[in-house]
């Protein structure tokens, strides 16, 4: 075979992701109350906000782990919770923030896993798979880290090792829940920038990220949330305002283009004076 | 670090099976991956569990050398090895395989469900409403049915009750496992009600369904759980690799396309059958539940779920104990409930000490 094999497949269905006035409820709290959202395809969406103002839930609304009471999640145009759950798995892949593991497993075997939907009772194995499962390792750059265990990384290394997991699903959607809260500098770089190169090759991306800057560094669409709504969206050099940071965060800061990027960059952060 | 452009590595692809496995291809219509560690694993077990057969049909009173037992097995022999291996011995020594493949293939699957290794079907409550049905059923409570099918409700009753008080089994099974071992202690205690209530004579005949072994066994019962354990195998066969997403959370297991709750329900369905028949037979041994996977996963180094392995080293540890149990005070034998006790018990304070960094509790 040609190393050119190693070019990931078109995408053969479009991915589009959409919420029509979505409610989602913990017990009989309502979290997030009759939102409307949109991700934009080829992109990558930043979903920002305070500590609990629902933004976890709304992925997990997104991605069907949480039934909404009201509302519908639109998948290609279909309610997400009427098609089987193995062709949404096939189209919409989720890294949520409690990645529990197997004891002992290796980082090819995790990413084995992200197979499954593929796979059936009878077909546990194709060409397909072996493929996509390379093609994941060397996307996340874990190749030489193939046959390590997972609990032997490092938080950046095991991070990469769940996105690749998600890679070898080859969806054109992607869903993280804080993808980098748990990392030092170094290892958000190295997440963000996979993101970053995964938008490229085509994915809708959407991420829950509390990290303003680099959301405004590494997004192309932000969504600012607060109290379960949303405040605003769009892209990061136009969202992106003083009044908007107090509002979301009760702190005032001062906004410069970053003199490489052209990004908002978010300086002289200070405490809301009364 | 990343690589930016995504260039195409020089090295060429080979669409091999990943390493360790071997696919097993029937046409186009089957492709199946099987584990050669796995393969090579419970081979093992099985010669292993083939020797101590051996030596366990031809221990005892008289006793038999192992030339002479496999003369037997294989139809040949004198007529009195014949009757005590084949009439005497073997019944019993299947009764072990049988139960204690039974209760480590339970423990394993409750414990993966569970996310938890002390969730064994012993500790979560199942054994002992098992065997209170039981009881209630021998010393005469106006139910007539019979005992081994009341264990079998029991085993379903209590299940049912620590899964819905738990409301499912949460994260890490705590609420799960603490419902349980509330169930598990009136089961307990009702029991003990029901025996200090009748006169002794009908309590001596609910005995054995309390201390659990394996000499008042009903052959009917044996014959009834092989068959249960045949079914229950294949069933972890087919459903291995759905089994095989357990450990992960439940939003993993949602994304990757697979229906949590269907796959405990059926987890769940092949515990309350293993537990309960096996209890119907030998009355709680629930220990092995505990020890016998736990071998297994050592002896798998961790990887995978051994759900065949477990079985294999639940019937040894069965087989031995009970062995051992028959053997070692002769003529007085001790019920093999009491061994596994003495053994596990020392086991489960050994888990619950030893910090390792692998242990999941």
């Amino acid at each position: 075979m040609t190393p050119t094999a190693l070019k990931q497949k078109p995408n053969t269905f479009c991915a589009s992701l959409s919420a029509d006035k979505l409610t989602l409820k913990h017990g009989k709290v309502s979290i997030i109350d009759q939102l409307d959202v949109t991700l934009p395809e080829g992109q990558v969406t930043a979903i920002v906000g305070p500590n609990g103002c629902g933004k976890s839930t709304l992925l997990n609304g997104l991605s069907r782990v949480h039934t909404p009471s009201s509302g519908v999640v639109l998948l290609d145009g279909k309610d997400i919770h009427s098609l089987p759950s193995k062709e949404v798995a096939r189209r919409l892949a989720l890294l949520p923030q409690d990645t529990l593991a197997p004891d002992g497993i290796t980082i090819e075997e995790l990413i084995r896993f992200g197979r499954h939907p593929h796979q059936s009772l009878l077909k546990q194995w194709a060409m397909d798979d072996q493929e996509a499962i390379k093609y994941a390792l060397h996307a996340a750059d874990l190749e030489g880290l193939k046959d390590r265990l997972l609990d032997t990384l490092s938080g950046g290394q095991r991070q990469r090792a769940w996105i690749a997991m998600s890679i070898a699903q080859e969806t054109p959607l992607l869903l993280l829940d804080e993808p980098t809260s748990a990392l030092d500098l170094g290892h958000q770089i190295e997440v963000f920038e996979l993101i970053r190169n995964l938008s490229r090759q085509g994915k809708t991306l959407a991420m829950v990220v509390h990290d303003l800057p680099s959301a405004c560094r590494y997004s192309d669409h932000i969504i600012a949330m607060k109290e379960g709504k949303i405040l605003t969206q769009g892209s990061p050099k136009d969202i992106m305002t003083k009044e908007l940071v107090r509002e979301l965060y009760g702190v005032d800061c001062d906004l410069m283009p970053d003199p490489m990027t052209g990004s908002p960059i978010l300086i002289n952060i200070r405490r809301l004076r009364s | 670090m990343i690589n930016h452009s995504l260039s195409m590595p020089d090295t060429p692809l080979d669409a091999s099976t990943p390493d360790g496995y071997r696919l097993i291809s029937i046409g186009q219509y089957a492709h199946i991956l099987i584990e050669k560690q796995a393969i090579i694993r419970n081979t093992w077990l099985l010669i292993l569990l083939f020797c101590a057969s051996v030596i366990t049909l031809g221990s005892g009173t008289m006793a038999i050398s192992p030339k002479e037992v496999v003369a037997v097995l294989f139809g040949q022999g004198n007529t009195m090895s014949q009757f005590i291996v084949q009439d005497i011995r073997f019944p019993r020594l299947m009764a072990a395989i049988y139960t204690g493949a039974a209760f480590s293939l339970a423990g394993c699957l409750m414990q993966t469900m569970a996310r938890n290794r002390l969730a064994t079907p012993g500790i979560i409550g199942i054994d002992n409403a098992a065997m209170a049905f039981a009881v209630s059923s021998v010393v005469g409570m106006g139910i007539s049915l019979a005992p081994s099918f009341m264990a079998l409700a029991g085993a379903a009753t209590a299940t049912a009750l620590a899964f819905g008080l738990a409301g499912g089994s949460g994260t890490r099974g705590y609420r799960f496992i603490v419902a349980g071992i509330g169930i598990g202690a009136i089961a307990g205690s009702v029991t003990q009600l029901l025996l200090s209530q009748v006169s002794i004579d009908v309590a001596n005949s609910a005995y054995p369904w309390t201390v659990g072994s394996l000499s008042a066994r009903d052959p009917f019962m044996v014959n009834v759980l092989g068959i249960g354990i045949a079914i229950c195998v294949i069933g972890c066969l087919l459903f291995s690799t759905q089994f095989a997403l357990l450990p992960f959370s439940d939003q993993v297991i949602t994304g990757l396309g697979a229906n949590i709750k269907h796959i405990r329900i059926i987890a769940l369905i092949l515990c309350i059958t293993l537990t309960g028949l096996a209890v119907a037979v030998a009355g709680p041994v629930g220990l092995v539940a505990l020890v016998g996977p736990e071998i297994a996963r050592v002896l798998s180094r961790y990887r995978g779920i051994p759900l065949i392995s477990s079985a294999l080293t639940g019937a040894l540890v069965m087989m031995l104990s009970d062995l051992f149990g028959r053997t070692v005070l002769s003529p007085i034998e001790l019920p093999v409930g009491i061994v596994t006790a003495v053994v596990g018990g020392p086991y489960l304070i050994w888990i619950l000490v030893r910090r390792s960094s692998r242990s999941s509790l």
